[in-house]
């Protein structure tokens, strides 16, 4: 008995220090990159004397980064971006994992293999056709290049994600709803949609943050800084003898925090949803 | 102004498109689909149609069109030029002086980065899978590199790593480690190992949430009843966890290493593929070639390979593995 006790508490023990372990690794980049946007650009690029604590707090990064750099522009083209393509992939997913979900039909075995690929092929591979057609269309240096662009590149994962919360829902439900006399877009509303909300909330998170963390369609698709999302701003901000190490740390932590809060709070559903397809219950 | 109309005027219009298919499919006789069976038969179309007309335009499309593109003599600076030329951007690709260490860089790069991810969200989706206090706040931390930006997490480790001001060096001096500050970035070899550890940081928590899920899942029963048969731990993992988890270990190597292999902003933010191309892997380079000296025709060719490759990569994958029996054990 006392052996047992023994083996019990080294493994918890064990479970602790590899808890701690992932704790540290998740954290220590973060925290750095935190406490360096806090730093003065004198503290930064002190090669003698490196410090683990900002010695003078400052929010000149933050200040330099807003003023001299339009970040608050930056901020406003990713969250309409971000939002539009969200809602957009949202309601359009909603429609095709139903029909995927609720359907035989003769061609789904195909559509899912279409699906597959897309998900196989290099974004890049179809980026370059599609900035000749954008040339073409004179889309290059719009907003709607990206919408585009974002809404193709999420949409399959969403809507095969759709579907397996689909399929959790026993069709019982539906049936019930018609025979109480409920037209098909009432059941919808009414019944299914309430019960699909955790899988709504995932899809509307994983568009939002695949469009808000996209850097290279970005800096291919546009090319004047009044339309620049955070990334590609960022970006610009990299010259190639001298980097604002502050003021992109600054950048990072603000781009960094709409995701993370989004993350915090959605996370089971996110969790759920990410998992939704790939295990069986 | 007439950008913005028009957005809002593609947004309205797949909106419209689909509530008119859901109000089609509610109106009762006198509508055009009189035949029932009929209806039946195009209501699931009618569901698809908006997300199967765009990606067909916008992916099917432009995805047929680089095919063709890898075969002509495609270049944006001499559009008039422009001319079928049979192999010859396949020819030219594979000619390429550093074509060959690219492609070791990029074999490098999803071996260790997918073996990497994979033993570490292992681990931790391991230590997880057991009641402790705080596990939802400890998860929520854990767990948020998933939502992280790759050109954030490649700007952390570009700062960290720093030749002068970075923290890694500081710390491996600190610790007597190494005895002066080491370039990272730019030595040969230490650059790509940068990437890969950025990568492996930036994925452990998507192993680890869908190897917790299939953890989970597990019922209990099954291991009491190991237990009162005096079974124990490494075979109780190697006879009945993993064979548990191991549709969803498959499942989740395989999209990882399709994505790991393809996405390069990492590799943009954190080296730009140098020095001199020894972090450079396929797709980078791909972009490199189209956006610097837009010969769309030579990144096509060599987009036309990788596709080749990852498609059978897929199928050896499956095959190998047995993901068909997989689930029945």
């Amino acid at each position: 008995m006392k052996h047992y006790k023994i083996k019990r508490i080294g493994g918890n023990l064990g479970r602790a220090l590899l808890l701690l372990f992932f704790l540290l690794l998740v954290v220590m980049p973060i925290y750095w990159m935190t406490i360096t946007s806090f730093k003065s650009h004198r503290e930064i690029v002190n090669a003698q004397e490196i410090t683990y604590f900002p010695r003078e707090r400052t929010t000149e990064n933050y200040v330099q980064l807003f003023k001299l750099y339009d970040y608050r522009g930056m901020l406003t083209n990713s969250l309409f971006i971000s939002i539009t393509t969200g809602l957009c992939i949202t309601f359009l997913s909603i429609l095709g994992g139903y029909g995927l979900a609720r359907y035989e039909f003769s061609t789904k075995g195909l559509m899912l293999l279409f699906f597959l690929i897309t998900q196989m092929i290099p974004g890049i591979l179809v980026i370059i056709p599609l900035y000749v057609i954008f040339s073409k269309l004179g889309m290059i240096n719009t907003r709607l290049s990206l919408f585009f662009f974002y809404l193709i590149s999420n949409l399959p994962f969403c809507v095969i994600t759709m579907r397996s919360f689909f399929e959790r829902i026993p069709y019982t439900l539906e049936e019930a709803a018609y025979v109480d006399g409920c037209t098909k877009l009432q059941t919808l509303i009414r019944i299914v949609l309430p019960v699909m909300f955790p899988g709504i909330v995932a899809v509307f998170v994983f568009a939002f943050i695949g469009a808000w963390n996209e850097l290279i369609a970005g800096t291919i698709f546009i090319n004047t800084s009044n339309l620049w999302t955070v990334p590609v701003g960022l970006k610009s901000l990299i010259g190639k003898y001298d980097v604002k190490w502050g003021v992109l740390m600054a950048g990072g932590v603000c781009a960094l925090l709409p995701t993370a809060i989004m993350f915090a709070f959605m996370q089971k559903f996110v969790v759920e949803g990410l998992t939704a397809g790939a295990v069986k219950e | 102004m007439f950008i913005v109309l028009l957005y809002v005027a593609a947004v309205g219009a797949a909106s419209a498109l689909g509530i008119l298919i859901i109000r089609r499919q509610t109106k009762g006789s006198g509508s055009i689909w009189t035949n029932l069976a009929m209806k039946r038969r195009l209501e699931p179309y009618l569901f698809l149609l908006p997300t199967m007309l765009l990606l067909l335009l916008m992916f099917g499309y432009p995805l047929i069109n680089s095919i063709f593109m890898a075969f002509q003599n495609y270049k944006l600076t001499q559009v008039s030029k422009i001319h079928f030329n049979g192999l010859d951007n396949f020819r030219k690709l594979f000619s390429e002086t550093d074509i060959s260490l690219i492609i070791k860089n990029s074999l490098v790069y999803v071996v260790i980065s997918v073996g990497g991810q994979f033993i570490l969200g292992m681990t931790l989706a391991m230590a997880l899978n057991k009641q402790f206090p705080f596990r939802g706040v400890y998860q929520a931390i854990v767990f948020l590199p998933w939502s992280f930006s790759a050109f954030v997490i490649g700007l952390m480790h570009r700062w960290s790593f720093n030749g002068e001001y970075g923290v890694v060096n500081d710390l491996l001096l600190k610790f007597n480690l190494i005895g002066e500050k080491i370039a990272w970035l730019g030595t040969p070899g230490f650059s790509l190992a940068v990437v890969i550890i950025a990568m492996i940081w930036m994925g452990i928590p998507f192993f680890a949430i869908m190897i917790l899920a299939a953890l989970q899942s597990i019922p209990m029963d099954i291991y009491e009843a190991s237990y009162i048969d005096g079974c124990g731990p490494i075979r109780r993992f190697t006879k009945i966890t993993f064979p548990y988890i191991k549709p969803t270990v498959i499942i989740t190597v395989l999209l990882r290493t399709i994505w790991i292999f393809n996405s390069f902003d990492l590799i943009v933010v954190i080296t730009n593929g140098g020095p001199a191309n020894t972090s450079q892997t396929l797709p980078s380079y791909m972009y490199t070639k189209a956006f610097s000296s837009y010969d769309f025709g030579l990144a096509s060719a060599l987009g036309v390979v990788l596709m080749t490759t990852l498609v059978i990569y897929v199928t050896l994958f499956l095959k190998v593995t047995d993901y068909n029996k997989a689930g029945s054990f």
